[in-house]
């Protein structure tokens, strides 16, 4: 699609910016994410630091996978629209973090452009899930403040849990990477 | 695209039969509200409000767990703090009824959350935010999302299945947290070719079924009913009164 037909209207309804196949991979991935996430709660309970741990790891490798399957800007904000979304519908959480994290993936992805964006360095990938997620949890520790500002002891217990899925997080990001690079040597994905 | 249509016609479970655009208010109002309330006494009539919600649409056996369950966390949070007490004296001279605040917010968006997650379908809540005009761009994924996590999660168990038998009379948790690359290797590998080759197949099925990001899933909305009218005239009602209560109360305790 050219610059020309781009229009407004048409990045709202979908067309231009991703093609259904795309759309469809990333709804997957997004899938498998929160179905992971599901059965390792059920295995080794949500609380426990290394399933959290375990968890993020995950989510970050699927995320380095995805964005190496589907390499263009916006799909790490529309990846993040997802999980958050479905955790809205299936638990109610993050109705406040929602619309300033979704800022914020957007903020990461345009300061990953005058690099050159995914489509040309694939690398750009580990710098942007790595600010992004670290962005996520910051925000999320605010919202957390407003809810516990008269008791604020009880935020260590959300500094906590932010920091060991971090840890999950900066693991799973070198296992994704290195994932990745057989997936390509497989010619399962391009990029 | 007909048969999913046909599911608009389903009234959302519960007593109340609420339509999930309703639910979904009541959980946005619930969370805004209570974050912005800090009064203690606000905060109670804001619960009472939405004690009232979750009472006319949840089982009350399932709502005595929730409470149970809700008080057990909270405990372990308290002891938890006034542990840290003993480390951050600061923390210790906070009053007794500003500590409560947040145990009150958690139970004030526990009652608004409860009947959105028991009584509502996903496709239905997906369904709702097609027609409060969500973009194409996300309803499409939204939709595969919810539709393959219990097939994503079949496959996830039928891989354990397979670990199972190949690593015999080790498999255990313990056995994989002091293993965690042979997890990796062959749990997470496995899993991920397979949903590549997933996502490729089911692309293809997509586009050659002409399936394109702005295919709208919702038929015609339904108008809402006297119950739906209701709860939202008590939600307006809670957070205005609250809101009230957080004034009077709160500028006379000077918070």
């Amino acid at each position: 699609m050219t610059a020309k037909t781009l229009t407004w209207s048409s990045v709202w309804n979908g067309r231009g910016l991703f093609e259904t196949r795309e759309l469809v991979t990333i709804g997957l991935f997004s899938a498998a994410a929160k179905a992971s996430s599901l059965m390792l709660a059920l295995m080794g309970g949500g609380m426990n630091p290394l399933t959290m741990i375990l968890k993020s790891a995950v989510q970050s490798a699927l995320l380095v996978v995805l964005m190496a399957k589907v390499p263009k800007t916006g799909t790490l904000t529309l990846s993040n629209a997802i999980g958050m979304l479905l955790s809205f519908l299936l638990m109610g959480q993050h109705v406040m973090s929602l619309p300033v994290v979704l800022l914020g993936t957007i903020l990461v992805e345009l300061l990953a452009l005058p690099f050159g964006g995914l489509a040309r360095r694939a690398w750009l990938a580990i710098p942007m899930i790595a600010i992004s997620e670290l962005l996520v949890r910051v925000i999320n520790v605010g919202v957390s403040y407003l809810g516990v500002r008269e008791q604020p002891g009880l935020l260590v217990m959300v500094l906590m849990v932010s920091a060991f899925s971090y840890l999950g997080i900066l693991l799973g990001l070198f296992g994704g990477l290195k994932m990745a690079k057989e997936l390509k040597h497989a010619g399962l994905i391009q990029n | 695209m007909r048969a999913l249509s046909r599911i608009d016609h389903y009234r959302g479970a519960g007593r109340l039969s609420l339509r999930a655009e309703t639910r979904l208010m009541m959980t946005a109002v619930a969370s805004i509200s209570s974050l912005v309330l800090s009064d203690p006494q606000a905060l109670a009539l804001l619960l009472s409000f939405s004690a009232l919600y979750a009472v006319a649409e949840t089982k009350p056996k399932t709502l005595l767990i929730a409470y149970l369950f809700m008080a057990v966390m909270c405990s372990v949070a308290l002891f938890c703090v006034w542990l840290l007490g003993f480390v951050f004296p600061i923390i210790r001279e906070s009053s007794l009824s500003m500590a409560i605040s947040p145990f009150l917010r958690l139970a004030v968006t526990m009652n608004a959350i409860l009947p959105l997650a028991l009584n509502s379908r996903l496709t239905d809540l997906a369904m709702a935010l097609g027609r409060l005009h969500l973009p194409g761009l996300v309803r499409l994924p939204l939709m595969v999302t919810i539709r393959f996590i219990p097939t994503i999660l079949n496959d996830m168990i039928q891989l354990r299945e397979a670990v199972g038998i190949r690593f015999r009379g080790r498999k255990g948790f313990l056995f994989w947290l002091s293993h965690p690359f042979t997890w990796w290797r062959v749990f997470f590998q496995p899993l991920i070719v397979r949903l590549i080759r997933s996502a490729d197949e089911l692309a293809m099925a997509a586009e050659l079924k002409g399936l394109e990001p702005n295919t709208e899933f919702g038929g015609s909305p339904l108008p809402f009913s006297t119950h739906d009218r209701a709860t939202m005239l008590l939600a307006a009602l809670a957070m205005v009164l609250s809101g009230l209560a957080q004034i009077l109360v709160g500028a006379h305790a000077g918070r």
